[in-house]
């Protein structure tokens, strides 16, 4: 019999403070909210400190498992080196000016379209993360309410950041984030695709198992896919290190041997 | 202290979890997870379109509204579209592009307007802000049917929304609607009466203070449809709606009915209506060049006056006033201004909206009861859109071959069947054609390859041989002692599980034939109420006479007979009797009377006797064609003497249909006009099922018993699936306070299928997806893990890890895809890729064990892999085939591991300029992998690994084992290698400086 009282008066206490806590909640803003985000992640002067991150990561495709480098660096180099049979394929390598990649058939490099590099150099200045400073930035950012994702409740955020151009045409830049309501760390982020087949439908990429990399956290799991389709892609990341020692000719566009 | 604050309120939500975990995570998408609806059309023939809407300065943009799928956004000049509000009420009534801000502000009203009897109900307004992303409802809950939206070009904010409202029954949610303050608040500022709305409604493109509405007297019940009276009207405002006056001048005497308006956008004197009048000579098209002040009949050919009520819109050529073209059965232009006119060209019948292109008026679009079509010029040739999955489907069936296929009727486009699965995805041309007209039912033979199908009103019954190509009309006909057979538009049809050739028809009476349809037996009375009032089908129209069958009143609209006794049949009418007999038809008894809170004479739609329960049955009902859209489902224990109601606050929609699982009595499907709601406590509680689950009409369920798979024919996005909906069935409390619980997985069979499929085509056109034939690990966790690290492997039964796989991190159902194959052998370092060295290799048939890590707990699980039944290996030829591939696998390796080395060696040798040694092993090298050339047609000649790795691939890529070609192959390769190894060696022991090269071990290297 105790117990149970015990057990009504703590649910009732329970109560209370999920009213109270729902009331916090429906209170926050977008910037509550990012400053707690980068308070739970390390800190936001911390978070400005990384010059760059390589990330070693595994994706399995078809039972065929894909050893990935990623690159990205504060000035907006950034780089995706494959490993295929040994050889290394460089992928959306971008130097500050130049965005390139292997071409599979001939493994030699190739610069990408004029239209992709110009929306590239966009993000140079969204390093490690697009929110920081986003008014100087001169992005628009808002909080659209809650929305639950994998099964969690979320913050639904939208981003609007330099406009690019698609096709020819002017467009919008904008993702929508979803910062989970418990932790406040964004697990999933959703944008339209602009081109190429999949043009109008949404890409949805998901983030979890944040884990800690020299007093920041980062999420070691994503997966990639569209929007309420099943067969997301997994990205497994087994290491992240800050700061890495690259040399900036491995961004250059090499020239022809 | 703010953070103490936060530290402290993180600790409550951390506590409050385990207590309210259980409550809700049997609701909704915390529950679901990863299970998730696919789509499989079909497109072939799309489906209703209501309403187009032009980008106003981007012409690759293109907007269709749908009757019953939703809005759909073209890119591309209207060549693909993709779905924009499938989270919403599909049926579409019209959409706004703001002309003011026209990539971001789009309006859509729901609730299509052509209202013909099949029609679904709208719930409002939307606005998106995003050009389509999210999107915000702005209120007009009751309004049923937004005709027209209209923002004032010079001023986002001024908005003008016109309602033709309630299609059956009186409401003041009618007529012209405006917002000043961009859709925040509204005044009404036309309205008639209860029955009127405003059908159409246009803004002079020059003056937005000058508007023109027209009103409509309508209505529709279940057996009558009426259009015109004396409120029907055509008003003009010249002060932005605060006054209005009918022009009439120069229009026919007497009642008038549906009327269209159009300005013609290069000049905004000249207008044209479509007027339904009482006589038939003045009917027609009318043309006023004074902005309204009078008006000259033109034309009445039938082209322009045929049913008013489904065709009545009116477009201008946005730079020409003399071209004008009408909706209709065909469509018509005219270039004359309006005196005379052709038909569009051939293209699927019954166009309800068209548009010109912004910059050329040559390109156009039509929406019709069978999609969006292009022409390029000027409406001759018509060009179907082909990815627009929009079929409407009154009901589905499936048979039980593998892969099962689906079977079904739909509006206006007759009757199919297509496979639940197909080499490269389900396209168009996996569907068959099995019958005319509007199709409804179809049913396969239990045991023979015949498919029963229908046309509307059982005008014909179908039973098609499929093997011998032969067709044969079986519908019961008028017997002798027996009044005329009253069948419903959408007429049903059964058959048994007991009797394969049995075969039951419903008009007002029970037809039972046990010889496929050739002869019947009438086995009830009427089983209606037989009420005359509600049979009226041949003076329905109004105005305009609609004698089409629809609204065939008073008969049988659903038949079941139980799976666990052929004499339970239960029989439910579209005038509210649910009836049984228990004795084959000799005695009925109606139970409509025993169900509590049920309203008179409203459609019992589906009648599911269950497969637990001689006595329990589920039953549904639809009053919507009375006016009442609220959900109605009961279940009896005792035949029908009680019934409780099964349905909670949580169903939104009224309902056509409900499926019991065949494995769990208390999990239920339910099938409303807003979509999929399913219940895991006997219908205690619902949750709407939203994953990939558009909110579409969903008209039938089927459960396939082998799959699992709930089978859905929905009327607007064709036919949806969920896969394997066993997991649902472990749902309980105890489970869902686990932290993690592995669902029972079902054996999986290895697939070895391999078959060809052209890709032509698919660059713009609807592929349905395949279910997956990966082995499937599920398991629900009761929270989301995103902190910590979280690894799901597959081990073999020696514990040795075989895979690592990407697991789901949601809370709720989990559902992680394994592929059952190892990984990739390393192959040797070439100067290109060797193909055959990215196949995986297959692993064995056996029991393997999961292993879920997460945080410091591991929790396990197995799954059993099986080989195909069908295949012809024995056991020896699988064990031959596999260390056969595995010794390939290894040799591949070795040779990787071989070249690492000698490559290393070579660059030393180099360094230390040991030219003779260099060359040797350079001589050996080329001979080993390929030093040259690319991966395309710049490549160069195969050497041993090539070699090697393509045999390897074309072993492990074969359903079957070795052949003798092969195995001589790879002696030829064994023997090449071993004769590599010993030159390798030789050159190997005259190296001093190998242990300066600080080489990995082998396994190392091979991690």
């Amino acid at each position: 019999m105790v117990v149970n009282i015990k057990y009504k008066k703590m649910k009732k206490l329970l109560l209370v403070a999920a009213i109270l806590l729902s009331h916090t909640i429906n209170a926050q803003t977008v910037d509550e909210i990012l400053t707690t985000y980068y308070e739970n992640i390390g800190g936001l002067e911390n978070l400005k400190k990384v010059k760059g991150v390589k990330m070693t990561a595994k994706v399995n495709q078809q039972g065929m498992e894909i050893p990935l480098e990623i690159y990205q660096m504060s000035d907006g180099k950034q780089m995706t080196v494959i490993s295929f049979q040994g050889k290394e394929i460089k992928q959306g390598v971008f130097d500050g000016e130049t965005l390139w990649s292997h071409n599979f058939m001939t493994m030699k490099a190739e610069k990408s379209d004029a239209e992709a590099t110009e929306n590239m150099k966009l993000n140079s200045n969204d390093f490690p993360d697009s929110f920081i400073d986003y008014k100087e930035k001169g992005y628009t950012v808002e909080l659209l309410g809650k929305e639950t994702i994998d099964g969690t409740e979320t913050f639904k955020i939208k981003i609007i950041k330099e406009p690019i151009t698609v096709d020819g045409k002017k467009e919008d830049d904008t993702s929508y984030y979803f910062f989970d309501t418990e932790n406040f760390v964004p697990i999933a982020i959703q944008s339209q695709i602009k081109s190429g087949p999949s043009k109008g439908m949404t890409q949805e990429i998901t983030m979890s198992d944040y884990q800690e990399v020299e007093g920041l956290y980062f999420p070691f799991s994503m997966t990639q896919g569209l929007k309420d389709q099943p067969q997301k892609q997994p990205i497994t990341i087994t290491e992240i290190k800050l700061n890495p020692e690259v040399n900036d000719t491995l961004f250059a566009f090499p020239t022809e041997e | 202290m703010k953070k103490v604050l936060f530290i402290s309120l993180n600790l409550i939500l951390l506590a409050c979890i385990p207590l309210y975990a259980q409550k809700q995570n049997t609701k909704g998408k915390q529950l679901f997870g990863d299970l998730s609806a696919r789509h499989i059309g079909p497109a072939l023939m799309s489906g209703r379109i209501n309403d187009l809407e032009n980008h106003p300065t981007n012409n690759r943009i293109i907007y269709a509204g749908t009757a019953g799928g939703g809005v759909w956004k073209s890119n591309d000049g209207g060549v693909t579209f993709n779905p924009i509000f499938d989270k919403y009420c599909q049926s579409i009534g019209a959409l706004e592009i703001d002309p003011g801000n026209p990539d971001n502000i789009i309006y859509v009203g729901t609730g299509e307007t052509w209202t013909r009897n099949s029609v679904s109900i709208g719930d409002g307004l939307y606005k998106s802000v995003d050009g389509g992303v999210t999107w915000n409802k702005l209120g007009f809950d009751k309004s049923e049917r937004i005709a027209n939206i209209i923002v004032n070009p010079k001023n986002s904010k001024e908005i003008y929304v016109g309602v033709l409202g309630a299609l059956w029954g009186d409401s003041q949610e009618r007529g012209v609607f405006k917002s000043t303050d961009g859709g925040i608040t509204w005044s009404k500022i036309l309205y008639t009466n209860k029955k009127t709305g405003c059908a159409d409604l246009a803004m002079d493109p020059k003056n937005p203070n000058v508007l023109y509405a027209s009103m409509w007297e309508f209505r529709r019940t279940g057996w009558s449809f009426e259009s015109g009276g004396d409120h029907s009207a055509l008003y003009k405002s010249v002060d932005g709606g605060a006054t209005w006056n009918k022009i009439h001048n120069g229009f026919p005497e007497g009642k008038l009915g549906r009327l269209a308006i159009a300005v013609a956008p290069s000049n905004p004197n000249v207008l044209y209506t479509v007027i339904e009048a009482e006589k038939n000579e003045r009917k027609g098209l009318y043309r006023s060049n004074d902005a309204g002040a009078s008006w000259q009949q033109l034309n009445n050919d039938f082209g322009i006056t045929v049913r008013p009520f489904y065709f009545s819109r009116i477009v201008v050529d946005p730079k020409n006033e003399d071209v004008v073209v009408k909706a209709g059965l065909s469509g018509s232009i005219s270039r004359d201004g309006g005196k005379t006119f052709k038909n569009l060209g051939n293209m699927h019948s019954d166009i309800h909206d068209i548009t010109f292109d912004i910059n050329d008026s040559d390109r156009m679009y039509a929406g019709t009861d069978g999609g969006v079509y292009r022409s390029l010029n000027g409406g001759t040739t018509m060009e179907i859109v082909e990815n627009l999955p929009l079929s409407q489907f009154y009901h589905i069936s499936v048979d039980n071959a593998e892969p099962y296929n689906i079977y079904g009727g739909l509006q206006d486009n007759g009757s199919w069947y297509g496979p639940s699965s197909s080499s490269g995805g389900i396209q168009a041309r996996d569907w068959n054609s099995v019958g005319y007209g509007d199709g409804f039912r179809v049913l396969k033979h239990p045991t023979k390859n015949i498919i029963y199908s229908e046309m509307q009103g059982a005008d014909n019954v179908w039973r098609y041989d499929v093997d011998n190509k032969r067709v044969k009309t079986i519908e019961p006909l008028p017997q002798k002692g027996y009044p005329k057979l009253r069948f419903n538009w959408n007429a049903p049809m059964a058959i048994s599980t007991h009797q394969p050739d049995r075969f039951y028809m419903g008009s007002q009476f029970l037809h039972k034939s046990e010889d496929m349809g050739n002869t019947w037996e009438i086995i009830s009375p009427d089983l209606t109420t037989n009420n005359p009032l509600k049979q009226n089908q041949e003076h329905s129209g109004g105005l305009s006479k609609d004698n089409s069958g629809a609204e065939n009143h008073t008969t049988i609209f659903t038949i079941a007979e139980s799976t666990l006794d052929e004499h339970i049949i239960w029989v439910g009418t579209d005038d509210g009797n649910v009836q049984i007999t228990k004795d084959g038809g000799k005695t009925w008894e109606n139970t409509s009377q025993n169900i509590p809170n049920l309203p008179e004479g409203i459609w019992t739609y589906h009648i599911e006797p269950s497969v637990f329960n001689k006595g329990t049955a589920y039953v549904v009902f639809d009053g919507h064609t009375m006016n009442d859209m609220k959900p109605y489902a009961y279940k009896t224990t005792d035949f029908g003497k009680t019934w409780t109601n099964i349905i909670t606050d949580d169903v939104i929609g009224f309902v056509r249909n409900i499926q019991e699982d065949y494995v769990n009595p208390d999990l239920l499907f339910l099938g409303t006009e807003f979509g999929l709601y399913i219940t895991i406590n006997g219908g205690e509680s619902w949750s709407k099922f939203t994953n990939n689950m558009p909110a579409v009409a969903v008209h039938f369920i089927d459960l396939q018993k082998k799959t699992n798979d709930l089978v859905m024919g929905t009327h607007g996005r064709g036919v949806i699936i969920i896969d394997d909906i066993s997991p649902l069935r472990e749902i309980n409390k105890e489970m869902l306070a686990k932290k993690v619980h592995f669902f029972k997985p079902k054996p999986t069979i290895i697939n070895e299928e391999g078959s060809f499929s052209g890709s032509f085509g698919r660059e713009t056109q609807f592929i349905g997806s395949n279910p997956t034939k990966s082995a499937q690990i599920k398991y629900h966790l009761n929270r989301r893990h995103t902190f910590g690290k979280m690894t799901l492997e597959i081990q073999d039964e020696k514990g040795t890890t075989i895979s690592k796989l990407g697991p789901g991190k949601s809370k709720g159902i989990n559902i992680v895809n394994w592929n059952y194959r190892l990984k990739q052998p390393k192959v040797a370092k070439g100067k290109t890729f060797s193909f055959g060295g990215f196949t995986s290799p297959l692993v064995k048939a056996g029991t393997y064990t999961v292993v879920l890590k997460k945080g410091k707990d591991t929790y396990t699980s197995k799954i059993d892999l099986i080989y195909d039944p069908n295949s012809k290996l024995t056991s020896s030829d699988r064990a031959f085939k596999h260390n056969t591939i595995m010794k390939m696998y290894n040799m591949s390796e070795a040779l990787a591991y071989m070249v690492y080395e000698l490559d290393a060696i070579t660059k030393k040798a180099i360094e230390l300029k040991k030219q003779k040694l260099v060359n040797k092993l350079m001589g050996l090298k080329e001979t080993l992998v390929i030093t040259s050339g690319d991966n395309y047609v710049g490549s160069a000649e195969p050497q041993l690994r090539e070699k090697m790795t393509d045999l390897y691939s074309k072993i492990a890529s074969s359903y079957d084992k070795p052949s003798d070609a092969e195995l001589e192959n790879l002696s030829i390769i064994e023997e090449r290698f071993e004769n590599a190894q010993k030159t390798y060696s030789k050159i190997k022991k005259k190296i001093s400086f190998l242990e300066d090269l600080n080489l990995k071990s082998v396994e190392e290297f091979l991690e």
